[in-house]
């Protein structure tokens, strides 16, 4: 009978394989959450944007 | 605004005035009481659970929901939208009451009112979280007093004094960034000294960027949800700037509150991970965990998100009441619910019908100082005797 032995290394190997697997996902996900968010906006409306007269410089 | 001199007088008992009237005279009741029998007469605290609501809601919730002041300063002032400029004084007023209303809640918790200065003159350590989060709020109120004071001082006429205050504008915007900053991640912070107390689905190494990066949500949300009321009941009182900006805020501040809802969501999935918490998932506590996650987290930002994209301010307008309430729940569950959540059912806290009674009167007396300042103060017109600041 054999007995297989997690070392802490497996442990956290299994831990940050999943974080950075979740963290490509979030970063492309961001981009398409962004996309989704401003595509329908015209110009003077991107977020940083302002009225043309306010913030000339 | 001569127009306003001519307001019909309305009467005074009107059912708002007769409820918050007979909630300010219980208040004040039970104020007495627990000012003269101590905390035992009032609250169920114990030993177990030492914070309750008056943390909990009054402090934990207060302060986060007056990061509206922070926010919206930095957007105009830092990051120069200025068309963001006619929410800026309600955010500043909203901000202030809600961090006078911290300190004095406060003080029915801790007790002693001539100790409040004790961090600053008696303690232990400035590496404290607690003398930190103390110092920060105490600074903080100041900065987000002498904010306030330009509105005070065009209706006291104090013209010199203003323009002094206004010079201030950029500094002290900077100041409540910074403090902003550091207290609203050191109460979640302070959770940090009990892993062994907070359920393993609510406590993270990151608690302190979940508050800080929440405070920003609830900011922006609490703008949103302010502006909403105040257009309901103080509409009479906007001048024709607040009235065209109005529906760009919202715009404007869901989008932001969408994209920062969305980093909070990512955050809270890595934080997960990170503490490999998934088994926990399948509990009871699980199950409201997920409802905070998905019911107060993914689907405000996707509901946020629709209403930017449709240009539907009145789904954007619910989702920020609705994000709000979302705050309350991740407050309430850090603090009270999910804290001590091995202890057996009849060690675990539940309110006193006084403690509520209390903090329902310390809302109260908020929602009645904004009444009293927006109706004599210019907070949702510019006064015309001054320029824009």
């Amino acid at each position: 009978m054999t007995h297989t032995i997690n070392t802490l290394h497996d442990f956290m190997v299994r831990t940050e394989g999943i974080t950075y697997i979740l963290i490509v996902v979030a970063l492309v996900g961001f981009v398409v959450f962004w996309r989704f968010l401003t595509e329908r906006d015209e110009d003077g409306e991107r977020l940083g944007a302002d009225r043309p007269d306010e913030n000339p410089h | 605004m001569p127009e306003r001199k001519f307001a019909i007088q309305k009467p005074a008992l009107t059912p708002f005035n007769v409820v918050a009237g007979i909630i300010v005279v219980i208040g004040v009741a039970i104020t007495g009481i627990r000012f003269t029998q101590g905390l035992a007469a009032t609250t169920n605290l114990s030993d177990y659970n030492p914070w309750g609501i008056w943390i909990g809601f009054d402090l934990l919730v207060g302060v986060a929901l007056a990061a509206g002041g922070y926010v919206t300063s930095a957007a105009c002032y830092l990051f120069g939208l200025k068309r963001f400029h006619s929410a800026v004084r309600p955010a500043i007023l909203t901000g202030f009451l809600g961090y006078a209303l911290v300190v004095l809640a406060l003080h029915y918790d801790v007790g002693r009112p001539w100790r409040l200065p004790y961090p600053f003159i008696v303690q232990s350590g400035t590496t404290s979280l607690l003398f930190e989060v103390a110092a920060c709020v105490a600074l903080y109120l100041t900065v987000l007093f002498i904010e306030f004071t330009p509105a005070a001082l065009e209706w006291l006429g104090l013209k010199r004094a203003r323009r002094i205050v206004n010079k201030l504008t950029l500094v002290l915007t900077i100041f409540g960034v910074v403090l902003s900053t550091l207290h609203q991640s050191s109460l979640g912070a302070l959770f940090l000294i009990a892993p062994s107390k907070l359920h393993p689905l609510w406590y993270s190494p990151y608690l302190a960027l979940y508050f800080f990066v929440s405070s920003i949500v609830a900011g922006l949300s609490m703008v949103i949800f302010e502006s909403t009321l105040s257009h309901r009941y103080f509409h009479d009182k906007m001048d024709t700037e607040h009235l065209q900006e109005a529906d760009g805020v919202a715009l404007g501040f869901g989008k932001a509150a969408a994209f920062v809802l969305a980093g909070y969501f990512v955050m809270k999935v890595i934080g997960l991970a990170q503490t490999n918490a998934w088994s926990y998932l399948s509990t009871g506590y699980g199950l409201w965990f997920l409802v905070e996650l998905l019911g107060f987290v993914l689907l405000p930002c996707y509901a946020y998100a629709i209403g930017v994209r449709e240009k539907n301010l009145k789904v954007i307008r619910w989702t920020a009441a609705w994000t709000v309430l979302g705050i309350v729940v991740n407050r309430f569950n850090v603090g009270l619910i999910a804290f001590n959540w091995h202890l057996p059912s009849s060690e675990r806290y539940f309110p006193h019908w006084m403690e509520i009674g209390i903090s329902v009167f310390v809302v109260t007396l908020g929602v009645l100082a904004y009444r009293f300042i927006v109706t004599h103060m210019p907070i949702l017109y510019a006064h015309p005797d001054y320029d824009k600041h």
